[in-house]
């Protein structure tokens, strides 16, 4: 009996050598290679996803390498281990992708002079870090029209992260898109706390649904609250990346990214030694957000007016955050004919008229 | 039918034997898999043992990682010594580096050498306040230890969310939920590279070493672990021997919570502890709480993560199928020595009627 | 499972055997526990297991019950070869073994107990009572084991292998906790059995139960079959000899030692426990030193709380205990250590009280004594040099002072613990049980070790079962019942019987 396994054993190694010799890969040698750090898994159909379809669009259109390691915890000993794993397989051109990486990227920054840094959605930099994110406010007013359009019962819901300007914008965007064609309709926030937690963002979404919502969108890297939604025959707006089948019944478009327009352009940059370090925040005149395709859930009129509107934010005719806009205790804060600097926008800690955040 | 008994004694070759079997099906289960991936399987797990040890930065990382497993786990050690089952090592680190982040944060001003000890300290006292409870408990009214410590971690895990998202959260954060990061007086210096943690460790580990069984209180720890009754009848004080070396268990633990914030992540947050304690306490039983091998466990555990996120970078593997193959060989090696420590058969139809 | 029993004659290796033994070696380590051991039990028979402490009887046996597998040898069972690889295996084949160390659960009652892994439940009172009828046993089958004494256990045990078809019985060292009435019952029992054509394989250290209860005599001696004897056509003496491989003087001595001194003085002890029975009830007796006082009484009559009293484990309810005119009561176990009051109890469970299973002698025999030395650190170098003192004079067979107690045998285990009670130098030696489950060589040399003490003038309370042997020994005899005392009596003029009438409370006497 023992005999009999042993050979066994020794059988299958045999095979698994023979295997082995088969498969060897060669590896191609490049100046440049692009290493990413996300946050999620790459398959969450979400904000990982977005970037990781983008450095794959990298990779065949400068034909360079690359490497990725997902679900790297907002952590300094997380992140630096990422890093410096990257950095071991030959990365020079790092991007992290999630704010809560910014303290630890400005840190390796510092301890890696010779390599290119780029953090994407946060506010430091240095010589050799850069920064970078989309004006996504721009494709949530204009989803902001659509909810606002589709709603019924004017309650919408909306399940947000974590409260930081980057959402708080987001959510203020969406409610001024809401109030431009319906004055009369709610924006309600929930907190998750989290960016990436299926189940918590589709119970924050359930309950919101439980109160009378009957359009939610969300800030949050998973289509959980699409779930949700889908479920109790809701509609739904996406974040970060188009996604059609995960809700069929419910999704009807979302603002989301093509950062492939700014990889592209960062690494030729930095092939061609022009880099320098900066902060890059474009719009939907750069094609790096957009709004996804509405499906055919999106009422007629709305289409046509989100088209009028993103004509005019690109041609600047209309600007999101114009006065007059008043926040949700009904003081003046952005006084009539005004517009917001990019500086008042990246520290916005308030909501507009119409937000119900608990 | 199978059947599982406790081996009557233990054979040294046969356990040998169970070991190497042990590590051989893990490398060839692993292999099977990496070849389903299309990976050449000698590459990928040639790759796990360079990525954790192949290079000077690598095998920092590596060690960085076994410090807090090494020092968790003698804490560990000491409470299952006495057959007090502390499975709060999680808990522990947490209040230990919440109690660090507390002293960083509020006295960022003091010069190094007195705040890190200071840290050390309370570090100490929090964890050891943690563990000291439930022993309390139990002592006095014979509450489940298991049950117990393993409450406590949530506990302090929320607690720790509740300072992360509220009570410490950085006012210059942007409203990002984080705890500010220390003043550089609040970092572990480093020696060779790495911060001294590595240090702290190996001396904890020879005090363990000399206190369990070269003093007078060690011999008490092993005695109550070995018998209650005994020591009672030799006149030791059980509840008081178990609460005291409680009081070390977790501020051992509370230690590596220090090590944690202060060498590594320079702040607090939830993933502090990261499973750290739960870790720590198989490491502990695979090293039969023997202090050097415990050391020697917690840096091959650590490279074991450390090849595992190294061949998970190299080959773009998922990070779920690298958790698979770490998975995988945890699995083989406790399996093997389950096997050293029972024994299991099949019986067919007893005696057939011949 | 019950197709297994004997019905297979026809296959049978040699038709009156039912257990053969061939070739058997088994060895732990560098330790030869079985040699080549050859031997064989025939149907209806009861065959005793004779061997100094260490020879490898309950080895053999745990070969036989599934606890170990043999390094080379065959057993067959009815002629056919078999491997034994687990206890559950044993049971199948008909085997049922009663340890030393019972393996029931506390919390539940005897039919419970009885019932642990089996399915069925018509009929059940009616089997296990017709089972008692047959072998005229008797247990309360709804008693709860924790209440249960010693002897009503092992009955209760025995019930449960032979109601799961034990047709083989082995009982390690069962006689060894009992009292000489419950002995007296468990011979009963296995006559019964016997006659019913069981067969049955007993351990024991003592001759004289060898000589009426057993056909048939094995000896082993470090591990060999030394000879297999008829009972009938041996003697005593020549059994001690084939164990020892020398003549040994079986009789005790009992030196006098003039110059007698009250050493200790106990007034009204009195312990009541939580179930508000009296475990002593107003017990009074003095202890000279040079001298040695013996407690009989059938178990459970107080002796272990009257030791624990005295070693300051157990509270008072009333009474004093005065030492050289210091009250005793009160004090902590350490402080009366330290006054020279050493206790050995022996307690049932050999390892539970005393000794720390996992440790080794030298770490045993620190135990009582560590924390008298100076400053944090532990220095064992002493501690050594006594416990290997302690293996020379006793005979302890182990590998060496560090190996851990729970390897060694149960008798040697014991003498772990006696080495280091009598090493102590007390003033006071209260020793229980010190003899139960040692060897007859052992047993003297602890004799010769208390007779020592005593005529170094030191207070010696010796608990005891064997009437013989407390009357050998002791030179005063005092009697327990129910927690009381029912005589205190000169050992020279008392007889067995009275003894146990003193001890059944029937009647009082004081001398
Ligand atoms: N599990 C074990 N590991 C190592 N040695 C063992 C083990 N069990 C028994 N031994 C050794 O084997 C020898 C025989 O032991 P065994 O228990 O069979 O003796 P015994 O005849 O039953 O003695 P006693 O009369 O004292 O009970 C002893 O020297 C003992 O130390
Ligand atoms: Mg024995």
């Amino acid at each position: 009996m023992k005999k009999r396994v042993l050979a066994m054993v020794l059988g299958l190694t045999m095979l698994v050598s023979i295997f082995a010799v088969g498969c060897t890969k060669d590896e191609a040698k490049a100046d440049f290679k692009a290493g990413f750090v996300y946050i999620g898994p790459t398959n969450d159909n979400g904000w990982t996803t977005a970037h990781d379809v983008a450095r794959l669009e990298l990779e065949k259109q400068l034909g360079i390498e690359t490497a990725y390691v997902e679900l790297v915890a907002e952590d300094e000993a997380a992140v630096k281990d990422a890093v410096t794993n990257l950095i071991d397989v030959g990365c020079n051109i790092i991007f992290t992708t999630s704010f809560g990486y910014m303290e630890p990227t400005v840190a390796l920054a510092a301890e890696y002079p010779d390599l290119y840094f780029l953090h994407c959605s946060g506010y430091m930099m240095s010589e050799n870090l850069g920064t970078y994110f989309g004006r996504i406010y721009e494709p949530r007013f204009l989803s902001g029209i659509v909810a606002g359009m589709k709603t019924t019962s004017n309650e919408i819901g909306y399940v947000a992260a974590m409260n930081i300007p980057e959402v708080v914008r987001g959510i203020n965007a969406f409610t001024l898109g809401v109030k431009m064609v319906n004055p009369d309709a709610t924006v309600n926030v929930r907190w998750t706390n989290t960016w990436i937690d299926p189940a918590k963002a589709k119970e924050a979404a359930e309950a919101l649904l439980a109160e009378g919502c009957d359009v939610i969108t969300q800030h949050q890297d998973s289509p959980g609250p699409l779930i949700a939604a889908e479920e109790k025959g809701a509609f739904a707006i996406g974040y970060d990346y188009p996604l059609t089948d995960v809700a069929p019944g419910s999704y009807m478009t979302a603002p989301v990214f093509n950062w492939s327009v700014y990889y592209v352009d960062i690494v030729k940059q930095i092939m061609d030694g022009k880099f320098v370090s900066a902060s890059y925040w474009e719009g939907l005149n750069s094609g790096v957000v957009a709004l996804a395709p509405m499906t055919d859930l999106v009422p007629a009129e709305a289409k046509t007016l989100v088209n009028e509107y993103e004509a005019k934010i690109k041609d600047g005719s209309f600007f999101v955050f114009e006065g007059e806009i008043k926040d949700n205790t009904g003081a003046v804060k952005v006084p009539a004919g005004t517009k917001m600097t990019d500086g008042e926008m990246l520290s916005m800690d308030w909501f507009v008229e119409g937000v119900k955040s608990n | 039918m199978f059947r599982i008994a406790k081996r009557g004694e233990t054979n040294n070759r046969q356990a040998l034997m169970f070991r190497l079997l042990g590590i051989f099906g893990a490398l060839l289960v692993t292999s099977v898999i990496v070849m389903f991936m299309d990976h050449n399987p000698f590459d990928v797990l040639f790759s796990m043992v360079k990525g954790a040890f192949a290079s000077k930065i690598r095998i920092e990382n590596t060690i960085v990682k076994a410090v807090p497993l090494a020092i968790t786990a003698i804490g560990i050690s000491i409470a299952f010594r006495m057959k007090f089952w502390n499975i709060g090592g999680e808990g522990q680190i947490m209040m230990g580096a919440a109690a660090a982040t507390y002293v960083a944060l509020n006295y960022s001003s003091l010069p190094r050498i007195i705040l890190l000890p200071l840290m050390f300290v309370t570090a100490f006292i929090f964890g050891g306040i943690w563990a000291v409870v439930p022993a309390l408990f139990k002592v006095r009214f014979g509450t489940n230890e298991t049950l117990f410590t393993l409450m406590m971690n949530y506990i302090a895990l929320k607690l720790v969310g509740y300072f992360q998202y509220t009570a410490w959260k950085d006012p210059n954060g942007m409203g990002f939920p984080v705890i500010a990061k220390f003043e550089q007086s609040g970092y572990l210096p480093e020696v060779f590279g790495i911060h001294i943690g590595w240090i702290i460790a190996i001396l904890i580990a020879v005090f363990i070493y000399l206190l369990v069984h070269h003093t007078k209180r060690g011999y008490e720890i092993n005695v109550v672990g070995g018998s209650e009754n005994t020591a009672r009848y030799a006149g030791m004080k059980v509840g008081k021997i178990v609460v005291l070396s409680m009081l070390l268990s977790g501020g051992i633990c509370g230690i590596a919570g220090f090590v944690q914030v202060s060498g590594v992540s320079h702040t607090l947050n939830v993933n502090t502890s990261g499973g750290v304690g739960f870790t720590a306490i198989i490491i502990a039983w695979l090293s039969k709480l023997n202090e050097g091998t415990i050391i020697l466990v917690s840096i091959l555990f650590a490279g074991m993560v450390q090849g595992g996120n190294y061949i998970q970078t190299a080959f773009q593997i998922p990070a779920s199928v690298a958790q698979i193959l770490q998975g995988i060989i945890l699995l083989f090696v406790l399996g093997s020595e389950f096997f050293v420590q029972y024994k299991v058969f099949y019986n067919k139809k007893e005696v057939k009627k011949a | 499972m019950k197709e297994l029993n004997l019905t297979k004659v026809e296959h049978l290796h040699n038709n009156a055997d039912v257990i053969n033994f061939e070739n058997i070696n088994k060895t732990f380590g560098s330790v030869v526990a079985n040699k080549d051991i050859s031997i064989n039990l025939k149907k209806g028979e009861i065959l005793a297991l004779l061997g100094e402490n260490g020879s490898g009887k309950s080895t053999l046996m745990n070969l036989l019950s599934g606890i170990y597998q043999p390094d080379s040898g065959f057993i067959y069972i009815n002629g056919q070869l078999v491997t034994i690889k687990c206890p559950e295996d044993a049971i199948k084949f008909g085997i049922g073994m009663i340890h030393q160390h019972f393996k029931l659960v506390d919390v539940m009652s005897a039919k419970e107990n009885i019932l642990i892994g089996r399915k069925e439940k018509k009929n059940v009172e009616k089997n296990i009572n017709e089972l008692m009828d047959k072998y005229g046993l008797i247990v309360p089958i709804d008693k709860y084991v924790r209440q249960m004494t010693v002897s009503e256990k092992q009955t209760l045990e025995i019930i449960k292998v032979l109601y799961g078809g034990a047709s083989i019985l082995i009982l390690d060292e069962p006689t060894a906790v009992l009292t000489p009435q419950e002995i007296e019952k468990l011979f009963a029992i296995l006559k019964k059995m016997k006659e019913k054509g069981q067969s049955i394989i007993i351990i024991t250290h003592k001759l004289n139960e060898v000589m009426e209860i057993s056909d048939r005599v094995t000896v082993l001696r470090k591990g060999e079959h030394i000879k297999t004897v008829v009972t009938s056509e041996t003697n005593p003496i020549e059994l001690t000899e084939l164990m020892v491989g020398a003549s040994i003087d079986l009789n005790i001595a009992r030196p006098v030692y003039e110059n007698k001194k009250r050493i200790l003085k106990c007034e009204h002890l009195t312990v009541i426990d939580k179930e508000n029975v009296k475990k002593l009830n107003d017990v009074s007796f003095d202890l000279y030193g040079g001298e040695i006082l013996g407690i009989a009484g059938i178990s459970n009559s107080g002796q272990k709380e009257l030791c624990e009293a005295l070693a300051g484990l157990q509270a008072v309810n009333e009474g004093k205990v005065l030492y050289e005119n210091v009250d005793l009561i009160g004090k902590k176990p350490r402080e009366i250590f330290d006054m020279g009051v050493s206790m050995s109890f022996i307690p049932e469970d050999r390892l539970g009280m005393g000794l720390v299973a996992d440790m080794g002698m030298v770490n045993n025999m620190i135990l009582k004594d560590y924390y008298t030395q100076k400053g944090l650190f532990l220095n064992r170098k002493e501690t050594r040099k006594k416990a290997k003192k302690v293996v020379e004079q006793l005979k302890i067979v182990t590998p060496s002072v560090d190996c851990p107690v729970k390897k060694l045998s149960g008798g040697n285990i014991q003498k772990v613990l006696l080495g280091r009670e009598l090493d102590a130098s007390p003033h006071v030696l209260i020793t229980a049980y010190p003899v139960r489950g040692l060897d007859i060589g052992s047993s003297m040399t602890i004799f010769d070790k208390m007779n020592e003490q005593k005529m170094n003038g030191v207070g010696v309370i010796f608990i005891g079962e064997d009437l013989d042997m407390l009357i050998g020994i002791s030179d005063r005899i005092m009697v327990l019942c129910n927690g009381k005392i029912t005589g205190i009596v000169d050992s020279d003029i008392v007889t067995k019987d009275q003894l146990g009438l003193l001890m059944t409370g029937k009647v009082e006497m004081y001398v």
